[in-house]
């Protein structure tokens, strides 16, 4: 939305090749400028800069829903509000289990379950929606190589023997888990940008990441001076692209 | 009519123009005309006319203002301010202690301001504040409806219902309590559907929306004119990451907080700011501070700073021009914002009050 050129935003031709002499080509730039500089750079009077002023921020303000409208839209399909964790206390006092549409965090010391527990949420993902599950694929972005695709196959087996009885179908369920080894802040952050595309094309219901701090960990010391910024600026990228393809797909991350 | 060119809202290159032709007062301006101004300066018929009409407005206006009668004029005796901030309704938070503190509750036209780490109940307060202002006058509310501009997605709306029908019920018991005629009539308009309906949620990715919303919301409280809360849920987040140039962030801020103001004195609406927390580190020790910097500190006019002791959540009045500091704790129970239980009356408030969303604080994840 920022990034949203003038030209889109209906103003004239004139005035957009004029405003891109100045550099400003985006909504960003046009409403990062006061009004003076909004006055020198256009050449018009006061009342004319409000009214470009209103016309832009028309462009990119978002829309208007009352929270009326947005329980009956969750209401019409219940079952995809949340994900459940099939652990009953669990999923009473979350209130169903995990909520679709915003992320949720996992964290533990070391060795409490969190990597299993990510990998019986896939198992669970791939399920068909009358066994509580989403129906559909998994992106699952490993950055420790915890995860071990045996492992995968003894739960499912496990658990559910009677939906899993053939190979045919676990095959099946492995297709559809998409697994990302990225070892680096960079490429983790360049996977998370890629991962709009992905959503659409594969189907994919549920998001992991296993683990975000270990990857930051590595990679910042948070003694040194610059990088305690830098990394809060990594992790708040991310997290706003997350929160985004959450909430704009609906699924749990 | 003396007024100089150079300070009339014209365009740049027309007062350039207009210098260069020796023009210097208003008066001279109007005097001329706009089929001598066109041939003077060089410019069509049509835009000297609306080039003097521009300046005739801005006369106006300014002979309107000397003479002390129009009502764009803001001065008042402090005796109508007095009478007018007695009159003024609250917004009750459901939490008598916290309002206690506040004064009576959130006020109207002033930019409320609440700080606080992350899990301690801001953006509760913010959706218990969204379903309290739509309280009727007859029960003690204001009877206006809400504006919820949420930055970071933590609006729930299965919680909004929780909090809504936990209002509605204690409504309705203060109703058959006291058993008057326009108790009633006012609850058949105070239900859930009603109060869902009347909170307008606006969801901003970043900053650059944020600010187009603020620009178009005047506008939008024009049309709606019975909103009398807006709720602003994480100003900081868009503005903490990703800012290479710190100075601009600051000029975005401080028009922010312009904007906001202004906002909130013409349409009589409480605005209310949810802001986090960053460490400020020492010379020995570091410590929690509100984030977005000290210039920030100056735009809200009341700054209320949650916090956590022990397991139990906190409540400081950190700046208020009328009210004294003080912490009182509180509570957010499965309906919503409520005082801490005595504790001759139950012991068990700590665990089953606590809201089953809520994920349970332990020591070892302050940080």
């Amino acid at each position: 939305m920022a990034a949203k050129k003038l030209r889109r935003a209906q103003l004239s031709q004139e005035l957009c090749e004029r405003l891109s002499r100045y550099q400003i080509t985006t909504c960003q730039d046009f409403l990062c400028l006061s009004l003076l500089e909004l006055m020198k750079v256009t050449g018009q009077s006061y009342y004319e800069v409000q009214k470009l002023l209103g016309k832009v921020s028309r462009a990119c303000a978002p829309k208007m829903q009352t929270a009326y409208e947005m329980k009956l839209r969750k209401s019409v399909n219940p079952s995809s509000v949340f994900l459940s964790t099939t652990l009953h206390c669990l999923d009473r006092v979350l209130h169903g289990g995990v909520p679709c549409g915003s992320l949720t965090e996992i964290t533990s010391p070391p060795g409490c379950g969190k990597t299993q527990f990510c990998i019986m949420m896939s198992v669970l993902a791939t399920l068909p929606v009358t066994m509580g599950g989403l129906d559909g694929a998994v992106i699952y972005i490993d950055t420790e190589s915890a995860f071990s695709a045996e492992r995968l196959i003894e739960i499912a087996a496990n658990r559910f023997p009677t939906y899993f009885d053939s190979d045919e179908k676990l095959f099946c369920m492995t297709r559809s888990i998409h697994l990302y080894r990225e070892l680096t802040c960079c490429s983790v952050l360049k996977r998370i940008m890629s991962l709009e595309e992905e959503i659409i094309s594969k189907k994919v219901k549920l998001i992991i990441i296993d683990s975000v701090a270990s990857v930051v960990r590595k990679e910042f010391d948070t003694k040194l001076q610059g990088n305690l910024a830098e990394r809060s600026n990594f992790l708040a990228r991310g997290a706003s692209v997350l929160k985004y393809l959450a909430e704009e797909f609906s699924i749990p991350v | 009519m003396q007024r100089e060119v150079g300070t009339l809202p014209l365009a740049p290159a027309l007062r350039a123009r207009l210098a260069a032709a020796g023009f210097q007062t208003a008066q001279e301006l109007l005097d001329t005309g706009p089929c001598g101004l066109s041939k003077e300066i060089g410019i069509s018929r049509e835009e000297a006319l609306e080039a003097l009409q521009v300046v005739r407005q801005e006369c106006h206006g300014d002979a309107a203002r000397t003479a002390g009668g129009s009502a764009a004029a803001r001065k008042c005796t402090a005796l109508e301010l007095l009478e007018e901030e007695q009159t003024q309704g609250f917004i009750i938070t459901f939490c008598s202690a916290l309002d206690n503190i506040l004064g009576g509750g959130v006020q109207l036209t002033k930019i409320t301001e609440i700080c606080g780490a992350p899990g301690v109940g801001k953006t509760q307060l913010c959706m218990q504040l969204a379903v309290d202002v739509q309280i009727p006058e007859c029960f003690g509310g204001v009877a206006g409806e809400a504006v919820f501009i949420d930055t970071e997605g933590s609006f729930m709306v299965d919680r909004v219902v929780d909090i809504a029908a936990a209002c509605v019920q204690h409504c309705h018991l203060i109703a058959e309590a006291q058993q008057e005629e326009d108790h009633r009539k006012a609850l058949e308009t105070f239900s859930l559907e009603n109060i869902l309906s009347h909170i307008y949620y606006f969801r901003c990715r970043d900053y650059v929306e944020l600010l187009a919303q603020v620009y178009l919301l005047p506008e939008f409280l024009s049309e709606h004119s019975k909103v009398r809360l807006v709720v602003i849920d994480g100003i900081a987040f868009p503005f903490r990451h990703d800012f290479e140039d710190l100075s601009l962030r600051t000029r975005l801020l401080n028009g922010l907080a312009q904007q906001l103001i202004i906002i909130a004195n013409d349409h009589k609406a409480a605005v209310v700011l949810t802001n986090q927390m960053t460490t400020r580190i020492g010379q020995s020790h570091s410590t929690l501070v509100p984030a977005l910097g000290e210039s920030w500190g100056h735009a809200a006019t009341v700054r209320l700073i949650f916090h956590w002791d022990n397991c139990q959540r906190l409540a400081t009045l950190y700046k208020s021009p009328s009210q004294k500091e003080s912490t009182v704790p509180y509570h957010i129970t499965s309906h919503g914002f409520r005082d801490v239980q005595p504790p001759a009356v139950t012991h068990s408030a700590e665990g089953t009050e606590m809201n089953p969303r809520k994920r349970p604080r332990t020591e070892e994840e302050k940080h």
